[in-house]
């Protein structure tokens, strides 16, 4: 039973196989949820773009996961035009990331991420990091509800 | 442990910007229950927050910086907003997370508090026993998911 909306997740991923992680880790998830994935910033500014335009295909983002390092326009740059963005700017993005780098934890942050999260190394560690950022971020906090017409009735709507 | 998660050496340390004894107090008693870590500071206004963080900057050893601020919205003078404001217009303060923990639930306060940086909306909890659960989540992630900047 569900009696919420799903909420929308935003992955900002290239790796094949972290995508499958992360995607595998929601459907363990007890809320429900769609997740959608786009593999490079342009892609992701695409996206958003689609959600300004109200395309029903690509609903606002609750959340967006984002991994620092990828080809082409870098996961910071994206960070920066979103949160530079006066319709963007709500919306909170995690870092998820292999980098260990403590340049990177500062630049975050700096930069306004909501959390840095390394990418834990079994699938386990992952599940237990989707869980407890889930928990957070949608059983703890309140977020704005972009998508008041999204149906409910769908408890998985994972879509690539 | 686990690769992505943060070995905890030293407790985290967590700045409570909140007016109402109250609140301090059961947030207070709600951390004590958690397995992280912590250290408590509390002030009771915007002002008074600011003061906390100018005397951490000059290194201050009975004001350390914060890993996190936990913040409520409505308190007498500057109140929460104006505060977070002036935090996140601050080239080193803005690096700090802060939460908001408002008994509002309005729409306008959750946005506005989105917009100004705001690392999470809290809306208070009534009963001690959902705090420590919100507590509990709250810590897990800011402590053990993701990383803090080491101070």
């Amino acid at each position: 039973m569900y009696e919420f909306k799903p909420v929308v997740i935003l992955l900002v991923e290239d790796d094949p196989g972290d995508q499958k992680l992360v995607k595998q880790s929601f459907r363990e998830e007890h809320i429900a949820n769609e997740l959608k994935i786009v593999d490079c910033m342009e892609g992701a500014m695409e996206y958003l773009e689609r959600s300004r335009l109200g395309h029903q295909e690509c609903p606002m983002p609750d959340l967006i996961l984002l991994d620092l390092n990828m080809p082409g326009m870098g996961g910071k740059e994206l960070l920066k035009a979103i949160k530079a963005d006066t319709e963007f700017n709500v919306i909170p993005v995690v870092i998820l990331t292999t980098s260990d780098s403590e340049e990177d934890v500062i630049e975050s942050f700096r930069l306004q991420a909501a959390g840095y999260v390394r990418k834990p190394v079994t699938l386990e560690g992952f599940q237990k990091a989707i869980a407890d950022l889930t928990d957070y971020w949608f059983i703890v906090c309140k977020h704005i509800e972009h998508n008041k017409d999204l149906k409910s009735d769908c408890n998985l709507c994972i879509v690539d | 442990m686990e690769g992505g998660y943060t070995d905890q050496t030293q407790p985290a340390i967590i700045l409570l910007v909140e007016d109402d004894p109250g609140d301090q107090k059961l947030v207070k008693y709600a951390l004590q229950f958690q397995k992280h870590q912590s250290s408590l500071k509390i002030v009771g206004t915007g002002e008074e927050a600011l003061d906390y963080l100018r005397r951490s900057e000059d290194g201050d050893e009975s004001a350390p910086l914060p890993d996190i601020i936990l913040l409520d919205l409505n308190m007498p003078g500057m109140g929460g907003k104006k505060f977070l404001q002036s935090i996140k217009a601050d080239e080193q303060l803005c690096t700090i997370p802060v939460v908001v923990v408002s008994t509002s639930g309005a729409e306008q306060d959750i946005t506005e508090s989105y917009k100004l940086h705001a690392a999470g909306y809290v809306q208070k909890a009534s009963s001690l026993d959902k705090l420590r659960r919100i507590i509990q989540k709250l810590t897990q992630y800011w402590f053990a998911t993701s990383t803090l900047i080491k101070r």
